[in-house]
C-alpha cells in the first residue's frame, strides 16, 4: 500500500522535477562550468582556465571598470530601493484600507479608495520597455522633455543637457523610476493581507484607546510580517535586476561613463562582444549575490507564524 | 463606575430607510447587569456597538454619567469591550494583551504588573501569560479576552455574545463565572445575547429588542411572570410558550371544547375593534395532565430526567387545524406516542394578548 502511494506521487513529481532540471538546473552548472573557461560563445573550441574569468574581472582594469561599478549600483539599489518601495506601498495600503476613520466608527479607507488602488496598479500592466521609453521622454534633453517644458513654464532653469546624462543622478532616476513601477503591485498585496486582518482587531485596537499611527506599528505591521518578508526578497531580486530599465533608458546602456552599470548589463555587454565565459562569470557572481541576500533576510527576519 | 443612558438613540445605516435601531430608551443604573437579547437583526448588537463608538448615533443621544459621549471617538469612552471572537492581538502574549490599553495611556510599568497580574490570578490565567493566543483553548481565549477589558478598569464593560464560541458545557460554567466577577467588580455591564437562557440567568434586567425596537426592559422574573406582548411572551421561556389564537366568547377563550374562563375586563379588551378571537399564551409548565382538558396526540416524549415535555398537536376548533402543542409532564409516568391525553391549563397562570396588537391584556 505505501508503495503504490509513493508510485502515485512519483508519477506526478517526474515530469515537473524532469522539466526543472533540464531548464533550470542544468542550465545553472553548465554556466558555471563555462565561466572557468575562455569560451566566446559562437567558437566551438575552447578550453578550462580555472578562476582565471574572475580575476580579471575584478583586478584588470579593462574589466573591473564594468564590473566594480556594477556592483555597487545593485547594492545600493539592493538597500534603497526595496526599503522605500516597502514604506510607500505599506502607507498606501493602510490609508486605503483603515486609514480613513474620520468620526471615529466603522473602519474604512479614505474615500475613493477604490480608484487609487486602480490607478496604483496601472504601471504595473504596462512592460518595462514602455515604462522606459516613457520615462526617457519626461527626463529628455531638450526643451521637448516633459520634465524641462514643466520647469521652464514655471521658470526654474533646465536640464538643456539631459537629467539621464548626468552621472551623479542617473542612478537615481532609475531607482524613482523602478519605485514608481512597482508600488501599485505591492500596494494591492499588502492590501490584500490587511484584508485578512479582522475588523475587530482593529476595533479593539481602537476602544484599547491607540491612535492610528500606533495601531499601524503595533498592530497592522506586525501582523503583516510575512507578507513584508515575502515583498522584501522579491524586490531584492527586481533590485538585482534592473537591466532592462537600465537598458532602454540611459545613454550607452549603463552610462553615462558607467554611472548607472548593473550586473545584468554588464553580463549582457560581454554576450555581445564575443565573451560568454566572461559573462558567465559575472553571472555566477550575480548568483553568489542573490543566493547570500535571501539567505541572509530569511535568517534575520525569522519569526513565529501569526494565526487569526 | 457609571450610568448609561440611551436617549431615543437610532441607528439608519446608509442606504436603508428602517432604522437598525429605532430610539432606543434605556437607562442603565450604576452597577447593574444589563442584558441585550433578541432574535439575530434585532439591533441589540448596533446597540452595543453604538455605545462602544463603534457605530454612529445617527439621532438621539447615548450619555455615560449623564455626559453625551455620542460623538466621543471610542477611546474617550472609557469603555472596554469583550468580542464574540475575542479580538485578541495574536502576535501578542497574552500579558501583552491585557497590558497593550494601559501601554499606550503611559500607565506606569509596575502599576501595569500589578493590574495584569491581578486580572490573571482572577481568571486563573497565570500559568499562560507568556503565550500567543494560537496556544490557548478556546476558554482561556475567552478569559484573556475578559481579562483585557477588567485591567483597564473601565466604566463600563461591554460583552457582544462573549459565549457563543464555547461548546455547550463551558458556555454554562463560564455563564455563571461572568456573572460572579461582575458582582464582585461591580462594573456597569451590557451584555447582548441571542440566547434567552442566558439573558435570564445573567441579567439584572433583560431588555429584549425586536427589529431594532425595544420590546420591554425588566428583570427576568418580571419578563416571565408579565410579558409584555406575545414576542416577549414567546421568546422568554424554554421551551417556549404554547401562544395560540383561538375563538372568543363572554366567558372566555375557547380552546376547542375546553373554555379558559377570563375576566369581563379582559374579554373587553380582547373584543376592542371587533375582534372576535383571542391570543392566549400557556407556559408548558403551567399544564397538568389529566381525565379531561384540551385532547392532544403525543407526538414526541422528550425526557430530561427532571423533567418530561410532551409535544403533540390540538385540535383548538380555529381554522388552521391542529395546532402544536407542548405540555411538561411531571416524572410520572409518561404517555406513549400516538395516545391522546388531556391537558388542563393552571387557572390564573394564562398570559392573554389581543390578537390583532399583541398586547397584553
Amino acid at each position: 500500500m505505501k508503495q503504490r502511494k509513493g508510485l502515485f506521487i512519483t508519477s506526478f513529481l517526474v515530469l515537473p522535477v524532469a522539466l526543472y532540471a533540464i531548464m533550470v538546473i542544468s542550465p545553472f552548472l553548465q554556466a558555471f562550468y563555462y565561466s572557468m573557461t575562455n569560451w566566446t560563445g559562437t567558437n566551438p573550441n575552447y578550453k578550462f582556465v580555472g578562476l582565471d574569468n574572475f580575476k580579471r574581472l575584478f583586478t584588470n582594469e579593462l574589466y573591473s571598470v564594468y564590473l566594480i561599478p556594477a556592483l555597487k549600483h545593485n547594492a545600493f539599489l539592493l538597500i534603497a530601493m526595496p526599503v522605500i518601495v516597502i514604506a510607500l506601498a505599506l502607507f498606501f495600503a493602510f490609508m486605503l484600507n483603515v486609514g480613513g476613520r474620520s468620526r471615529g466608527s466603522r473602519i474604512r479607507g479614505v474615500g475613493g479608495s477604490k480608484f487609487y488602488k486602480i490607478v496604483f496598479f496601472f504601471p504595473q500592466v504596462l512592460s518595462v520597455t514602455v515604462v522606459g521609453v516613457l520615462w526617457g521622454a519626461i527626463f529628455r534633453s531638450d526643451e521637448y522633455g516633459f520634465l524641462n517644458s514643466i520647469l521652464a513654464l514655471v521658470g526654474i532653469p533646465t536640464k538643456p543637457s539631459g537629467w539621464l546624462s548626468d552621472p551623479d543622478i542617473v542612478l537615481l532616476l532609475v531607482m524613482l523610476v523602478m519605485i514608481w513601477s512597482s508600488v501599485g503591485f505591492y500596494l494591492v498585496y499588502f492590501s490584500a493581507a490587511m484584508s485578512s486582518i479582522p475588523t475587530e482587531i482593529y476595533e479593539a485596537s481602537m476602544l484599547d484607546g491607540a491612535s492610528r499611527v500606533q495601531t499601524f506599528f503595533k498592530v497592522t505591521l506586525p501582523l503583516l510580517f510575512e507578507s513584508v518578508q515575502t515583498a522584501w526578497i522579491y524586490l531584492g531580486i527586481i533590485a538585482l535586476d534592473a537591466f532592462a530599465l537600465v537598458f532602454v533608458m540611459t545613454p550607452e546602456q549603463g552610462g553615462p561613463n558607467h554611472s548607472s552599470e548593473v550586473l545584468g548589463g554588464v553580463m549582457y555587454h560581454y554576450f555581445s562582444s564575443s565573451k560568454a565565459a566572461v559573462a558567465c562569470a559575472v553571472g555566477v557572481v550575480l548568483f553568489f549575490f542573490t543566493l547570500t541576500l535571501v539567505m541572509v533576510s530569511l535568517r534575520a527576519t525569522r519569526r513565529e507564524r501569526v494565526e487569526y | 463606575m457609571a450610568t448609561v443612558t440611551y436617549q431615543g438613540a437610532s441607528r439608519i445605516y446608509p442606504g436603508t430607510e428602517k432604522p437598525a435601531v429605532d430610539k432606543l430608551d434605556l437607562e442603565i443604573q450604576d452597577g447593574e447587569f444589563l442584558v441585550l437579547v433578541g432574535p439575530s437583526g434585532c439591533g441589540k448588537s448596533t446597540s452595543l456597538r453604538m455605545l462602544a463608538g463603534l457605530e454612529d448615533v445617527d439621532e438621539g443621544s447615548i450619555l455615560i454619567d449623564d455626559k453625551d459621549v455620542s460623538n466621543l471617538p471610542p477611546k474617550a469612552r472609557d469603555i472596554a469591550m469583550v468580542f464574540q471572537n475575542y479580538a485578541l492581538y495574536p502576535h501578542m502574549t497574552v500579558y501583552e494583551n491585557m497590558a497593550f490599553a494601559l501601554k499606550l495611556r503611559k500607565t506606569p510599568k509596575s502599576e501595569i504588573d500589578a493590574r495584569v497580574k491581578e486580572a490573571a490570578e482572577l481568571l486563573q490565567l497565570e500559568d499562560y501569560l507568556k503565550r500567543k493566543p494560537k496556544a490557548l483553548s478556546g476558554g482561556q481565549r475567552q478569559r484573556v479576552a475578559m481579562g483585557r477589558a477588567i485591567v483597564r478598569q473601565p466604566q463600563v464593560f461591554l460583552m457582544d455574545e462573549p459565549l457563543s464560541n464555547l461548546d455547550a458545557k463551558l458556555r454554562v460554567q463560564t455563564r455563571s463565572q461572568i456573572a460572579s466577577l461582575q458582582k464582585r467588580l461591580g462594573v456597569t455591564t451590557v451584555y447582548v445575547t441571542h440566547d434567552q437562557v442566558e439573558a435570564m440567568t445573567m441579567g439584572h434586567r433583560v431588555a429584549v429588542m425586536l427589529d431594532g425596537l425595544l420590546q420591554q426592559c425588566d428583570t427576568p422574573r418580571a419578563l416571565y411572570e408579565t410579558p409584555k406582548n406575545v414576542f416577549v411572551a414567546g421568546f422568554m421561556g424554554s421551551p417556549a410558550m404554547n401562544i395560540k389564537t383561538v375563538p372568543l366568547t363572554a366567558e372566555g377563550a375557547k380552546f376547542g371544547d375546553v373554555t379558559i374562563p377570563l375576566t369581563r375586563e379582559q374579554v373587553e379588551a380582547a373584543g376592542v375593534g371587533d375582534a372576535k378571537t383571542v391570543t392566549v399564551g400557556i407556559r408548558p409548565e403551567h399544564c397538568k395532565l389529566g381525565e379531561h382538558g384540551i385532547p392532544i396526540e403525543v407526538e414526541l416524549v422528550e425526557e430530561l430526567g427532571s423533567d418530561a415535555f410532551v409535544y403533540g398537536h390540538a385540535q383548538l376548533g380555529n381554522e388552521n387545524g391542529a395546532e402544536r402543542f407542548v405540555v411538561r409532564a411531571g416524572s410520572g409516568l409518561l404517555p406513549q406516542l400516538g395516545e391522546t391525553v388531556f391537558v388542563q391549563p393552571e387557572v390564573g397562570k394564562e398570559h392573554v394578548f389581543h390578537a390583532e396588537t399583541g398586547d397584553r391584556i
